[in-house]
């Protein structure tokens, strides 16, 4: 709890003592910690590795973009429109693709993704194609509210979506859905056996998932001022999935200060080298080897110590009461 | 009163040509403890199976009530208050007993749909949780991750998932599979204890006999996927066709 006071205290002073430049980064960096905390509900939380969680970031980047560009919304508006839109779309391609588990999962999640970058970057007249989508503006309102329109305003706007998304996620992953996600994670078909519905569970969990990830492409967009068909590429899902299990996954936090790292170090190591991505992998299997839990994990308290059922033998009975 | 409480008609499952339940009927009647015993093989397991929807029946009906399971998902059978433990301890490993409790008494109840605000929903279940740890006598590993406890106390924490669950109808699949002897006996005292008050109606299939002859009411015995026997367990003793298949060296 304190911690988390003083977390909120720092990014609340943060834009007022840093210099330019890393107000535009701590921006990015809150908006990749949204898209991966999104991406934990389903990796850490349901056990469904999905590699192709870039849909719902391109399809948030694209909804709001259209939205600013063409209806002119208001950019909360915007934002809250194409979170909602990417929900909606993931209802469908949840419902097909949590027919399956594992690897088959991972691969039509790909597919899905794949699919709406070609959509992307073919249908010229709406997406822009290969250039996407340029000068996103963020439009002011409603009622003549202006103040996320300049630099440090979007980082407040952010830094807002993204506690109110953590704490909505925290709410939820320790509600009775949340809490049956991690039996289904761990033994899906006791679950079932338990009456648990386990399709409608994980369906619910991927679209979570997606309506925070479509979050953090609304976000996004208006941020860079531009949406192209990159975002939905599968490098992007590769990347997200990394800070993910780099962070520590089925923590929510641990993903966020995974996108923290991924994104800090991409941009320092890419100035000492053009191999960066060299560095980042050879974290990557470190981590994947020593510190499975993630970072985050290791910072974290360990769980006690194996605690042993006493031996059958010894025990007494004890009166069940009946 | 027509309809029995739980019957099988004609109940068959087919693994290509191999009959593993042929035609197999029988009927519970409500309170009752019946075992139902068998070589290995003779397809106690799939009945089960059959029962609880995880495999569609090739053939036949099971209705629980006078209402039908055959056809139902697996979540919907248990729904219907029919829960059961498995052959091959299934638990939510990493996750504490005690949430393993919980987990199954909030599968019945009406708040396992809310995503948001279940403070009430978790406390709720989480007393029953600790009610039923007690009564199987787990309460001081409440907190130990399910994967981690003995093998006999992985046993005991099915046992107290499913009862947990308030059901009507309980299948108990082996309950003592692996257990030591002492182990054993711990596990046929505290059945009995929890069976006691009869409100419960079992199916219990075990391959130790003096389980079976100390909890059963009745007995159904199944040989190469057909009903060969059926009776109080001195009837099913006598029975010749069971000597021959099953308890041959008993007595």
């Amino acid at each position: 709890m304190a911690w988390g006071l003083a977390l909120i205290g720092v990014a609340a002073v943060a834009p007022l003592v840093l210099p330019v430049f890393l107000v535009t980064t701590a921006t990015e960096v809150m908006i990749l910690a949204l898209f991966a905390l999104s991406l934990d509900l389903l990796v850490g939380y349901t056990g469904l590795d999905s590699f192709g969680h870039a849909a719902a970031y391109g399809l948030g980047a694209y909804t709001a973009s259209l939205l600013l560009l063409h209806a002119g919304s208001p950019l909360p508006v915007a934002v809250g429109l194409a979170a909602a839109a990417t929900a909606l779309v993931a209802v469908p391609m949840g419902w097909l693709c949590t027919r399956t588990t594992g690897v088959s999962f991972a691969m039509l999640t790909l597919a899905f993704a794949q699919l709406l970058y070609a959509v992307a970057y073919k249908w010229q007249s709406v997406t822009g194609g290969s250039d996407g989508l340029a000068g996103v503006p963020r439009m002011a309102g409603p009622f003549g509210v202006t103040w996320f329109t300049s630099r440090t305003g979007y980082y407040y706007l952010v830094a807002v979506c993204l506690a109110a998304s953590y704490a909505f996620c925290r709410a939820f992953v320790a509600s009775p859905v949340g809490t049956t996600l991690l039996a289904i994670r761990d033994h899906e078909r006791k679950a079932e056996a338990l009456g648990y519905n386990a399709r409608a569970y994980k369906l619910a969990a991927f679209v979570a998932a997606s309506f925070f990830g479509g979050l953090a492409g609304a976000l996004y967009a208006p941020f860079a001022g531009f949406a192209s068909p990159e975002l939905f590429f599968w490098i992007v899902s590769g990347q997200v999935l990394i800070m993910v299990i780099v962070g520590g996954s089925g923590t929510l936090i641990g993903p966020m200060f995974g996108a923290a790292f991924f994104l800090l170090l991409e941009h320092y190591l890419s100035a000492v080298t053009d191999s960066w991505a060299l560095v980042l992998g050879l974290i990557f299997i470190a981590v994947v080897i020593f510190v499975p839990e993630g970072l985050y994990g290791l910072v974290r308290r360990r769980p006690p110590a194996v605690a042993r059922s006493r031996p059958a033998p010894e025990r007494e009975h004890g009166q069940p009461v009946p | 009163m027509a309809s029995p409480y739980l019957e099988c008609r004609e109940v068959s499952r087919y693994f290509g040509a191999l009959a593993a339940l042929d035609r197999v009927s029988m009927t519970v009647e409500r309170g009752e403890i019946r075992a139902v015993i068998g070589p290995n093989g003779a397809g106690k397991s799939t009945l089960f199976n059959v029962l609880t929807g995880v495999l569609p029946a090739s053939g036949g009906r099971v209705t629980f009530k006078g209402w039908p399971l055959t056809g139902l998902s697996p979540w919907k059978v248990c729904q219907r208050g029919v829960s059961r433990t498995f052959q091959f301890t299934a638990l939510f490993r990493r996750l504490p007993a005690r949430e393993n409790v919980r987990l199954a008494a909030q599968a019945r109840s009406s708040g396992r749909w809310r995503p948001l605000l279940g403070g009430a929903v978790r406390a709720e279940t989480a007393r029953t949780a600790d009610l039923w740890l007690e009564r199987v006598g787990l309460e001081h590993v409440a907190d130990v991750p399910a994967g981690l406890l003995s093998h006999g106390d992985q046993r005991l924490l099915e046992v107290a998932m499913a009862l947990a669950q308030g059901p009507e109808l309980l299948l108990l699949d082996e309950p003592t599979q692996g257990l030591s002897v002492e182990e054993t006996a711990r596990t046929v005292e505290i059945l009995r204890h929890l069976l006691a008050k009869g409100s419960l109606t079992v199916l219990l299939v075990e391959h130790d006999m003096e389980v079976v002859f100390s909890l059963a009411d009745r007995i159904t015995v199944l040989h190469q996927g057909r009903v060969i026997g059926d009776g109080t367990p001195a009837e099913v003793k006598r029975l010749p066709a069971v000597q021959a298949a099953y308890l041959g060296g008993l007595d």
